[in-house]
């Protein structure tokens, strides 16, 4: 490994060792038997064809914000960071067009892109340290998701290596492309299972003019739900439509005191971009909507100032609930937007029978529900409490025609989970379709396809 | 199959190093990594917050021991600028654990030979008396104690005297007993807690009612012994007293001309001001009334000085310094005004390595100076 990147590229003190055992989820450690960071597609071809040849498992990593496990080495081997290949090489505003390396963070690709009027619209909660290239692999979502779409959307085109050492091209610059397999696609949400992504090129779009937002209180989440489904009739389509539910609601109270109706059963947040008009027009819309249906209270922010204090009580949501208690198990269970109000009366008596504090906020305009259970993880019979709820809180989102994960994957963490979602013969497929790309089941094994 | 030998992610039995509440509010999003100086030099987790809390948390429980070279590294490579604590959603307070982890690593022998010899100079108030006897400060002997009163700074009142005493021109309600000893800081962040806890408490005594303190990290270290409505920062005191108000024309000087005389005036936060104490919008807001304010991109991140870094590890503050020096230049500032001491002194040598054209004072010395 040091004649491949240089030895000061390489760690294996113990110290290192142990800061790179973990990622952001709770309770999954593995430590690695060394950290490589290589800084060019062809170092990363060379530690995997030696990897290959020595059959060592390779974890590769960003930021390691992966809140699935997804990038903790639980079979020992090399932690792969590519947060050394961090050049954005262009920024096209003719093409609408990024290209970079994985290692960039997703917001200053965000902020490179702004510089010129444009928009890479994935923004997942983590995208201050999060990279692009983990995004991609983990297919991450966000806010915005309802309306632009999440990062698959914006994924034109890869440079790869594969684990057996080749490196390989799919896509490009083109909005249309259609020769081969969808290779870019099935890189993108694989978890860092079939390849290592050392190039990414991304499509942008052109920056909305400006954006506006208003929040409504419901006195029952079922009526915040009805609300939601009223305002996509109404032929408004959202940039942001978010909820928090009665939990949070009390938590970040409590935390931020900023003065929110703490006996309200539902709070939602919507917003809007684009043309000035059009955002009035919108707004307007959505809250006639929600007081359609049943809001106590609508309130459109009136400027940027109003507009930043409401999003707070979203934005304040984790930061709340993950001082309540010492370990916060965020989960990312989705329904079909029509069964969100199943799913989160469900999740709360699923709390009450556990006994656990289980906050639920999240993208009610995607049906991505951020159930998040706060405990003392010294207390052993909680943590077993909070494995019973989430199974069942993941098997009621299948039986839901859901998704055990809407935007966090599978990692460790859900693999358990997932042949009940997707089925024998499907899960036989994943595995045929890994061992095509990585023979020697090296490249992070124990996880999807495995 | 290899797992064991990590930390846990949480501590529920450990070795007593750390008050164990602290160490288990990381919650691990890694949202400390973008502002961690250490970490955008090196581009390595271990030496970032979370990297440093999770080798915290494999000390605490043994996984591994006192002697391991990447603790100790680590421990002294962090410069306990506290960057990571306002972008923490689960309220770490980062500050406190590297407090606790160097008291428990460099008890005796471990201690850097370095800060030895600054721990012994400011640990008895006789001695901080006898290092500014021969400066100009703005202490005075057997003058009593107000109900404000101006706190000298052990290194500020031999390195920077004419800051206490413009201080003192434009607070003419401050006190300014000579009888006064060191705040701690250095202490605390050095390895010795208790002993900086007790110097604060030292210092309280000695000054009854509002200290008010020109260097940062000072105030920002006794607030956190005394309470924060003792112990107000210059800026902050200044501030909430007068608000921040273009200052009026001074006699002679043509009305409607700026008195700041179109200066460009940037401003380097201390860290632990600005992480600790809360305290960054007033200095810009009083260096708006006298001149033009330019906010230099990395004006909140630290500048490499960190209390006795830069005397402990002067390659890494030099590498830590240089970003805030190429942002200078590109400006081209006039001015950069500091609020700490150990700032003033970094910049100063830093820009002078340079020759940069910029000249670097303390806010009250902008302030006194045009006012």
């Amino acid at each position: 490994m040091e004649e491949v990147v240089g030895d000061e590229h390489v760690r294996t003190d113990d110290g290192a060792l142990v800061t790179f055992s973990t990622d952001a989820t709770p309770l999954e450690r593995g430590r690695p038997d060394a950290v490589v960071f290589p800084a060019t597609a062809e170092e990363v071809a060379g530690v995997l064809r030696v990897a290959n040849e020595l059959r060592v498992p390779v974890v590769p990593r960003g930021s390691g914000t992966n809140l699935s496990a997804g990038t903790v080495p639980h079979h020992g081997g090399i932690v792969l960071v590519l947060t050394r290949m961090n050049a954005i090489k262009e920024v096209s505003g003719d093409e609408l067009v990024a290209v970079c390396e994985p290692g960039v963070r997703t917001i200053e690709l965000a902020q490179a892109a702004a510089e010129k009027g444009l928009l890479f619209p994935p923004d997942p909660g983590s995208q201050s340290t999060a990279t692009v290239g983990g995004n991609v692999a983990e297919c991450a979502g966000g806010l915005r998701a309802v309306k632009y779409g999440v990062t698959r959307d914006y994924v034109l085109g890869v440079q790869a290596v594969l684990p057996t050492g080749e490196i390989i091209r799919s896509g490009g610059r083109l909005v249309k492309d259609v020769a081969g397999y969808d290779l870019r696609r099935l890189l993108c949400g694989s978890e860092g299972t079939l390849a290592v992504m050392t190039e990414l090129t991304l499509r942008l779009v052109p920056a909305p003019e400006a954006s506006g937002y208003g929040m409504a209180y419901f006195p029952d989440l079922a009526d915040a739900a009805r609300a939601v489904s009223r305002v996509l009739a109404s032929g408004v389509l959202p940039v942001t439509l978010e909820f928090l539910d009665q939990v949070c609601i009390g938590a970040v109270e409590d935390y931020a005191q900023i003065g929110l109706d703490t006996s309200a059963g539902a709070l939602l947040i919507f917003g809007q971009d684009g043309n000035p008009a059009v955002i009035d027009r919108d707004l307007q819309r959505m809250a006639a909507a929600c007081e359609t249906e049943g809001a106590t209270q609508v309130r459109i922010a009136e400027s940027p100032e109003a507009a930043s204090q409401l999003l707070e009580a979203r934005r304040a949501a984790l930061p709340s609930l993950s001082r309540l208690e010492p370990l916060t198990l965020l989960e990312d269970a989705t329904v079909p937007r029509s069964r969100i109000a199943e799913m989160v009366e469900f999740i709360q008596e699923v709390a009450r029978r556990h006994e656990l504090k289980i906050g639920t906020f999240g993208h009610a305009g995607d049906g991505n529900l951020h159930p998040t259970a706060v405990l003392d993880p010294a207390d052993e019979s909680a943590v077993r409490r909070a494995r019973a709820a989430f199974d069942e809180i993941f098997a009621r989102a299948i039986e839901l025609d859901g998704t055990i994960t809407g935007e966090h994957g599978i990692g460790i963490v859900k693999l358990r989970y997932l042949e009940r979602q997707l089925g024998a013969d499907h899960m036989a497929l994943l595995r045929r379709i890994k061992a095509a790309f990585d023979p020697h089941g090296i490249l992070n094994p124990g996880k999807l396809g495995s | 199959m290899t797992t064991v030998d990590t930390a846990p992610s949480h501590v529920t039995a450990g070795r007593g190093v750390f008050t164990p509440d602290l160490l288990d509010r990381c919650i691990s999003c890694g949202f400390c990594l973008p502002v961690c100086p250490t970490y955008a030099l090196t581009g390595v987790e271990t030496s970032s917050p979370r990297g440093r809390i999770n080798l915290m948390r494999a000390l605490e429980t043994g996984v591994l021991t006192d002697d391991d070279p990447t603790v100790q590294e680590e421990a002294s490579f962090c410069l306990g600028c506290r960057a990571c604590e306002p972008v923490c959603p689960a309220g770490v307070q980062y500050g406190v654990l590297v407090e606790e982890w160097r008291d428990h690593l460099w008890n005796g022998r471990r201690r850097p030979w370095k800060v030895r010899p600054l721990l012994w100079a400011v640990d008895s108030p006789r001695r901080v008396r006898a290092m500014g006897i021969v400066r100009r400060h703005a202490g005075r002997r057997n003058e009593a104690p107000g109900p404000v009163n101006l706190m000298l700074g052990c290194f500020e009142r031999v390195l920077y005297p004419r800051v206490s005493r413009v201080a003192r021109e434009l607070g003419t309600d401050l006190a300014a007993p000579n009888a006064q000893g060191c705040c701690g800081a250095l202490h605390a962040h050095n390895g010795e807690l208790r002993r900086g806890e007790e110097l604060a408490r030292e210092l309280g005594e000695a000054l009854p009612g509002t200290i008010v303190a020109t260097s940062g990290g000072c105030a920002a270290h006794l607030a956190g012994v005394l309470g924060p409505e003792r112990v107000k920062e210059f800026s902050q005191w200044l501030h909430a007293r007068d608000g921040a108000e273009p200052a009026p024309e001074r006699d002679g000087a043509a009305a409607g001309t700026p008195t700041g005389g179109g200066l460009r005036i940037g401003l380097q936060d201390s860290c632990h001001l600005r992480n600790g104490m809360g305290v960054w919008r007033e200095p810009r807001e009083l260096i708006a009334t006298v001149g033009e304010y330019v906010e230099l991109p990395s004006a909140a991140a630290c500048c490499g000085a960190a209390g006795s870094y830069a005397i402990v590890r002067p390659k890494d503050s030099a590498r830590v310094l240089d970003r805030h020096l190429d942002e200078i230049a590109e400006a081209d500032l006039d001015v950069i005004a500091v609020v700490n001491a150990g700032c003033y002194r970094q910049l100063q040598q830093g820009v002078k390595r340079r020759g940069l054209r910029t000249r670097v004072v303390h806010l009250a010395e902008l302030l006194a100076g045009q006012r």
